[in-house]
């Protein structure tokens, strides 16, 4: 029934996909403006096809219907309902339902956003793309990663539930789907990329057009891999949050270059420059993205995100070969339209400072890129096996880090075409000293090593230059100064430079101490006492359940967990961290030899966590107030005097220096 | 030199001497490594031979746990970073998470610096490119349409855009 259900609604959504992309293609090439307008039908069909999908296989997860295959293999009594209801997401083949529900939202918003004009070739061939993946995602649920194939359980049969690890923290419920909003957000922009490509329209009008759906779908992307982060951090209890795993990578593959197409673009509405460069870096990212599926899915990389392997590998190979060719043959033929009509005329400006972290952004994401397939390859080629891991990419990103902190406190106090160092020294003075302080206040506290107190003074000099634009913008313009695009930016900037200053404290200071321990003996971890008061098992119709109680510094009683489910004999340890403004402590226990002998305690402590999670949250805060519309400028407006040339003007606008006026205020 | 260009030029003269000083005190100063923050670092080296994508650091398997053991055992009797990770290696071969600097895995460290290179020279050349054409010859004519342009817009286009007006008054 359930399977049957949700078969039609996976069939629905084909057809409707390819008779999308039929239909439109028609109409593009008749000039059938009445075929156009169909494109809404098929959009709500796909949506409802896909909710159909989800729906049916909630209702046989909720129900236990183990004559479904992925219930058969992922489903049990025993699942608490949250996680239960997450199984959709646990598996491979629910994962791809996700995928296809969120995309068919997407596909169905911008049908109503743009319903007056879906005659109009560009968003007529933006949706036709969007229909082509569609079109694709539904194909992989006909094909190789069928959620609904039925299988025919014996009497009685309970499932062994989805994999332990994901069933261990409520977190996992709220980080894929994130992630997958921002994923999938970034077809929309892509989408149009791609008709403003095949239509010959590429000046700034599809830029502006997708905006606000960039700013969202990266906004998601950003929460997604924070919440990912703290999934990490409060499941696996070695007080980490980010272990430059593959897939962890594959995930911040696109957001590296999300975010440098959110800086670059400003460059081409503003200027009209660097148009290959952006609509490169769009089709990196969304490509990426499929990349990061394609590394999650196939099994190629062993990781705790990897699902089993699976046929579906090389179907998203091919579909991201596909697009590689299509974007790039695209570019390539339009080449001729996509010279620019400007020039950046001195190094030292707004535009020379988006280039430079369009740099740094390209050479983190081919660092993170080379790192994560480079074992791959060598192993397809060469047969030998090679690690590259943590300290690897440490070595390699940070300096890139520090580098983009420094662009970060310089680039947004420049002006647009070229700042004389005048101007420079002026409006940087203030910020300078803001990160002098930090230098040596951190130094004073007994910070020690060059790349951790430089990181300091390069945060807080940034913090001074994001500060610095808040002010003066809420000063000149009230409550409006907080919002817009420049303004919300500032705001995601203080967020990204709280987790900079989390992430240098908390990787300079982390203590970390194992014990083995009996009931009654203690042990100190960075001046903290940690006494352990006993050791107590109960069961579970689930699983074994250990949990010792701690005492910390003779207050707070701590109590870390290890799971043993019955069902496979797994042994999922729970942490139990405690996290307050200044540090974390975090406590996992493993049994040894328990109940013959002691169990061993690791405490990990570190400074500034919170930093990390309120930094994520601020940049999500950002994001937000940075797609309320802020003072409008049309881009065609002349933002500066004349240049080069510069003849006395007798009566120049004062208008056109909107960057100069904000030196006199 | 303007008065206020002087203190503009002494603030940043300021700024750079603590700078330089701080960041003396917080190179130099430095202590060597505790025991325990050496065994740390020597744990996230080394991957953990039985587990997947997980560091020695990071895992909480029986294997994982031994070998931190044995870190520290290595560590208190004073055995040098290289000496421990080199003993690891020749028991639980390929789990070095340091890609080696000759072999094949040296152009994970030579690529990125290579690319480095190609990008830096790419970007002089964008630049040189970009550079302002002297041989343009602004005419009257053009000269004109500019004026024409700014006109229309004062006129027209200053109620289009009361928010650009109003952030200055």
């Amino acid at each position: 029934m359930n399977a049957a259900i949700g078969s039609a609604g996976v069939a629905l959504g084909l057809l409707a996909s390819v008779f999308g992309v039929i239909t439109l293609a028609v109409g593009i090439r008749s000039h059938k403006p009445l075929l156009l307008r169909r494109a809404g039908t098929y959009a709500a069909l796909i949506l409802v096809a896909g909710l159909i999908a989800a729906a049916a296989m909630e209702r046989a997860l909720i129900t236990r219907d183990f004559t479904v295959r992925l219930v058969f293999e992922n489903g049990s009594s025993l699942t608490p309902p949250l996680f239960n209801f997450a199984s959709l997401w646990s598996a491979l083949e629910g994962s791809i339902i996700l995928w296809a529900v969120i995309l068919g939202g997407y596909i169905a918003l911008v049908a109503w956003k743009f319903r007056r004009r879906l005659d109009d070739p560009l968003v007529a061939w933006a949706l036709l793309t969007m229909f082509v993946v569609a079109a694709f995602f539904f194909a992989l649920m006909v094909g190789p990663a069928d959620p609904f194939v039925s299988v025919n359980p014996p009497v009685g049969y309970d499932g062994p539930g989805p994999n332990k690890l994901l069933q261990n923290h409520p977190l996992m419920a709220f980080h894929p789907p994130m992630l997958y909003l921002g994923y999938v957000g970034f077809t929309v922009p892509f989408a149009f990329a791609i008709a403003a490509l095949v239509t010959g329209r590429v000046g700034e009008g599809w830029l502006v057009e997708t905006r606000r759906w960039t700013l969202f779908a990266w906004g998601f992307l950003t929460l997604g891999i924070a919440l990912g982060a703290w999934w990490a951090y409060e499941v696996l209890g070695w007080g980490g949050y980010w272990g430059w795993d593959p897939v962890e990578n594959a995930s911040l593959l696109p957001w590296l270059t999300g975010t440098a197409y959110l800086h670059s673009v400003m460059v081409q509405e503003r200027r009209g420059m660097l148009r290959v460069w952006n609509l490169a870096l769009l089709c990196a990212t969304f490509s990426l993205t499929i990349l990061g599926t394609f590394l999650t899915r196939s099994g190629v990389v062993e990781s705790v995100h990897a699902f089993s392997e699976s046929s579906i590998g090389a179907w998203l190979l091919a579909f991201f070969g596909a697009i590689v060719v299509v974007t790039v043959g695209l570019i390539g033929w339009r080449g001729d339209r996509l010279r620019s009509p400007g020039s950046i005329d001195s190094p030292v400006s707004r535009e020379g400072a988006f280039l430079a972290n369009n740099i740094l952004f390209g050479a983190f994401a081919f660092v993170v890129l080379l790192g994560t397939v480079f074992p791959l390859v060598v192993e397809a080629l060469n047969d030998d096996q090679i690690s590259v891991g943590s300290p690897f990419f440490e070595r390699m990103t940070v300096p890139l880090g520090l580098a983009l902190l420094t662009m970060m406190a310089i680039a947004p106090v420049l002006p647009w075409r070229k700042a004389s160092m005048e101007t420079l020294g002026q409006r940087l003075q203030w910020p300078a000293w803001f990160g002098a302080a930090a230098l040596v206040g951190s130094v004073a506290i007994g910070e020690r090593g060059l790349g951790t107190v430089a990181g300091y003074g390069l945060a807080g000099f940034a913090a001074g230059a994001a500060i610095r634009q808040v002010a003066l913008a809420t000063r000149r313009q009230g409550w409006r100064g907080l919002v817009g695009r420049t303004n919300g930016g500032m705001i995601v900037h203080l967020g990204v430079i709280l987790i900079a200053v989390g992430i240098i404290a908390s990787h300079a200071n982390v203590v970390s101490r194992e014990q083995r321990l009996e009931p009654g003996e203690s042990f100190t971890v960075a001046g903290h006492e940690l006494a352990l008061v006993s050791v107590e098992r109960t069961d579970t119709a689930r699983t074994i359940r250990t949990t010792a109680a701690v005492r910390v510094d003779g207050g707070q009683i701590y109590e870390p967990q290890v799971n043993t489910y019955r069902v496979d004999g797994m042994t999922i340890p729970t942490p139990s961290v405690r996290t307050t403004w200044s540090h974390d402590i975090a406590l996992t226990v493993s049994l040894g030899d328990w109940p013959d002998g002691p169990v061993q305690i690791r405490a990990v402590v570190q400074p500034l966590m919170s930093w990390l999670w309120t930094g994520a949250l601020l940049m999500g805060l950002g994001t937000v107030l940075a797609a309320f519309p802020g003072r409008r400028r049309r881009p065609t407006d002349p933002v500066s005097g004349a240049i080069g040339v510069a003849e006395p003007e007798p009566e120049r606008d004062p208008d056109a220096e909107p960057e100069r006026a904000e030196v006199r205020t | 030199m303007s008065p206020r260009r002087r203190q503009l030029a002494l603030s940043w003269a300021a700024v750079a001497v603590v700078v330089v000083a701080a960041l003396a005190v917080g190179t130099f100063a430095a202590d060597d490594p505790t025991p325990a923050e050496r065994v740390r670092s020597l744990s996230s080296q080394f991957a953990c031979p039985k587990c997947v994508g997980q560091s020695v650091q990071e895992s909480d398997a029986g294997i994982a746990v031994e070998i931190r053991a044995e870190i520290v055992r290595r560590v208190q009797v004073g055995q040098g970073d290289g000496e421990i990770l080199g003993f690891l290696e020749s028991k639980y071969p390929g789990n070095l998470l340091t890609p080696s600097a000759s072999g094949t895995a040296s152009l994970v460290w030579a690529l990125p610096v290579a690319g480095a290179v190609l990008a830096l020279a790419g970007l002089a050349y964008a630049f040189v490119r970009w550079r302002p054409r002297d041989d343009v010859e602004v005419d009257a004519a053009d000269r004109d349409l500019v004026d024409d342009a700014l006109r229309s817009r004062r006129t027209g286009g200053a109620t289009s855009d009361p928010g650009n007006r109003g952030a200055r008054s």
